[in-house]
């Protein structure tokens, strides 16, 4: 009985997606859980009413970071924890499978209603009557908010910590509100914002741009300080 | 258990694991249990029955072959052999042991051979004198 | 014939307060290789290292010749693991895991596993919570042993459990040496299974092999010889003296180069032997490591 000789040095997808879905399987009543929080976020963000609107994105915010984040902890502090990362590397994989389905596992959790809600947010912007303005600024949080996530579930990763998982977290929290602050009042976004029409500045699109790139970076350093690990357990 | 209870049976107690298993052994071909050109466990099964070592049942497959009790086959597996008397061999081994032991200790405590001797007339007498085991004498002895 | 399943050559690995030291063994296929040692003498790290959990300083890793820890998805693919800090998920049910298991490995036996479900006395619908310490064991044991491995490395995978179910799991690591292509190696604190099971030993102590050969050529070198000692003798010097203990007139010695010549050496020097016996393993191993120790303290 020989398996298919394989490479060793490319991943074995169909590994990964065991590992992912394992780690849903597992977690499956927190991310059921998680979905009322925010399709009610959703709900608030399409009636369309300014001021509710602002608030139900603050709210947002912590619903898809707060899911976000535990998840993040419980598939990867608690592989630790628990003691199950034995259980997990006695199976045939590496760091790099690992690596990547923890990456996923999370992300992919995050990016549905993340999705959905900035779609839903930007689809309200566009409606005849709406402060078109505001959608460079929405556009910029919500990536914003990809970035964190990525950021916690790399700390996860890397350092399977409850303390620097903790730090990233709060940092993260911390971070948009100052972030957003800042972004309020920068040169190239501020004036257009409470606008009729859309205005995408190079401010704008430079800082759409960077998050994107830091938020890639976050990922690529991720596998990059795994491969390096010499002790896995 | 699975395989049902092993016909040997070891004891952590009994002295090394392969001399029991030769023991043993040795005892089934005395009362014919194992009869003469009888095909016997290979080594590896009787090392999965008795959850011994393959080496420690190996060991005492090769010093039964040496006293001449079993015959082992390349490929065909492992017999007890022909034409051979294990009774008295069987205890001929255990008596050098012991008549060794007894001389040692008897030198230990000073004896001569000839009280040696003597004393082991004695014992014979006693054995003698014990068979054959009636009612009567066991009465008699009470 | 005899091909090499397992083969550590040269193997370091520094940690802050300990050193795994130019650790080298070979592990033939078919066969059973018994690893003792105290706490912290090195033994896990060993295994995980087996494993590619654990990438080591220098020296190659050899395991059904694959390179480890480069190549260790493929060889994990015919390993089964087992040590005693490794945990399944106590929110699964152990029919949960054996299904992941069998999904993962195309070997599985699910009739097998079915048979050793019933002889460990387990119930698949449970969950590993629920479940006492001897049973994770044996469920993890049940989820190793399934996928019929071509090499089984258990780290301790008798300790905590009761006399019965040590019996069980050691008649099922036996069976499975029934079929000659399949290989253990195992750690246990446990001599007497050890002793019993093991076709090799190896003896580590503070991150050094002590001693690696033949179950037999080890219980038969070591020896533990009473002696009575007349006042006028001296007491003979034979090769491999380990520890002298008991009296002047009545003195125990333990070798661990036995030869049979050495009976009639001391009666030349009007010493008589009382006694020679053999050595436990345990017995072994304790004046092994005890007389290193007095030559190399810490």
């Amino acid at each position: 009985m020989n398996s298919a000789p394989t490479n060793y040095a490319r991943t074995n997808y169909a590994m990964v997606r065991r590992l992912i879905l394992k780690d849903w399987y597992l977690n499956r009543w927190m991310i059921i859980g998680s979905i009322p929080a925010g399709l009610a976020s959703l709900a608030i963000v399409l009636t369309g009413k300014q001021v509710a609107f602002l608030l139900s994105i603050i709210l947002l915010c912590m619903v898809i970071i707060g899911v976000g984040a535990q998840l993040a902890v419980v598939t990867t502090i608690n592989e630790r924890k628990e003691q199950t990362l034995a259980f997990i590397m006695s199976l045939p994989v590496s760091w790099r499978e690992y690596t990547a389905a923890k990456i996923l596992a999370n992300l992919i959790i995050f990016l549905i209603p993340w999705l959905a809600i900035t779609a839903g947010a930007l689809g309200i912007l566009l409606l005849p009557g709406a402060t078109h303005g505001l959608i460079p600024f929405i556009a910029i949080m919500a990536v914003e908010m990809l970035v964190t996530t990525c950021l916690i579930i790399a700390a996860g990763v890397i350092t399977e910590s409850q303390a620097w998982l903790t730090v990233a977290i709060l940092c993260s929290s911390l971070g948009l509100n100052i972030l957003g602050y800042v972004f309020a009042h920068t040169r190239g976004i501020a004036p257009q914002m409470w606008g009729m029409s859309v205005h995408w500045t190079a401010a704008s699109c430079t800082i759409l741009l960077a998050e994107f790139l830091v938020a890639a970076l976050i990922l690529a350093l991720t596998f990059f300080v795994q491969s390096r690990k010499t002790d896995f357990l | 258990m699975h395989s049902g209870p092993s016909s040997i049976v070891l004891s952590q107690t009994g002295g090394p694991l392969y001399q029991q298993i030769m023991d043993q052994i040795k005892q089934k071909i005395a009362v014919e249990e194992w009869k003469a050109g009888d095909e016997i466990p290979s080594i590896r099964q009787l090392a999965v029955d008795l959850r011994v070592s393959v080496i420690t049942v190996k060991r005492a497959y090769l010093e039964l072959e040496r006293e001449g009790l079993i015959v082992t086959q390349h490929g065909k597996g492992s017999f007890v052999a022909t034409g051979i008397a294990v009774g008295p061999h069987l205890y001929e081994q255990k008596l050098s042991v012991h008549l060794e032991e007894a001389a040692r200790l008897g030198t230990t405590i000073g004896m001569s051979g000839r009280e040696l001797v003597s004393r082991l007339r004695k014992a014979l007498d006693e054995v003698d004198d014990a068979r054959p085991v009636s009612p009567k004498s066991l009465k008699e002895s009470q | 014939m005899n091909d090499v399943c397992v083969r550590l050559e040269g193997v370091s690995k520094r940690y802050p307060h300990f050193l795994l030291d130019n650790i080298s063994l070979d592990l033939p296929v078919g066969s059973i290789l018994g690893f003792i040692g105290a706490n912290g003498a090195g033994k896990s790290t060993t295994i995980r290292i087996l494993m590619g959990l654990v990438r080591q300083d220098s020296g190659s890793v050899q395991v059904l010749g694959h390179a480890m820890p480069a190549e260790q998805t493929a060889a994990k693919l015919d390993i089964g693991y087992v040590s005693e800090d490794m945990r399944l998920y106590g929110s699964a049910t152990l029919a949960w895991h054996m299904n992941f298991i069998a999904s993962i490995y195309p070997q599985w036996d699910q009739s097998y596993a079915d048979t050793l479900v019933r002889r460990f006395d387990l119930r698949p619908e449970q969950k590993i919570k629920g479940l006492s310490h001897g049973q994770r064991v044996k469920a993890a044991l049940l989820l190793a042993l399934g996928r019929q491995p071509r090499l089984l490395l258990l780290d301790e995978p008798t300790t905590g459990l009761d006399p019965v179910a040590r019996r069980e799991v050691l008649a099922e690591l036996m069976a499975v040496l029934a079929d000659e292509r399949r290989t253990i190696f195992f750690s246990s604190h446990n001599t007497l299974d050890v002793e019993q099971i093991s076709d090799r030993i190896a003896f580590i102590d503070r991150g050094r092999i002590i001693a690696l050969e033949e179950k037999e050529d080890l219980l038969d070198r070591w020896r533990r010889v009473r002696l009575v000692v007349p006042p006028s003798a001296v007491l003979p010097q034979f090769p491999g003296i380990v520890e002298v203990g008991g009296t002047e007139r009545l003195p125990v010695l333990i070798t661990n180069h036995f030869d049979p010549a050495v009976v009639s050496l001391c009666q030349d020097r009007g010493a008589t032997v009382q006694s020679i016996d053999s050595m436990t393993l345990e017995e072994i191993f304790v004046a092994n490591v005890q007389s290193r120790r007095e030559l190399q303290p810490a």
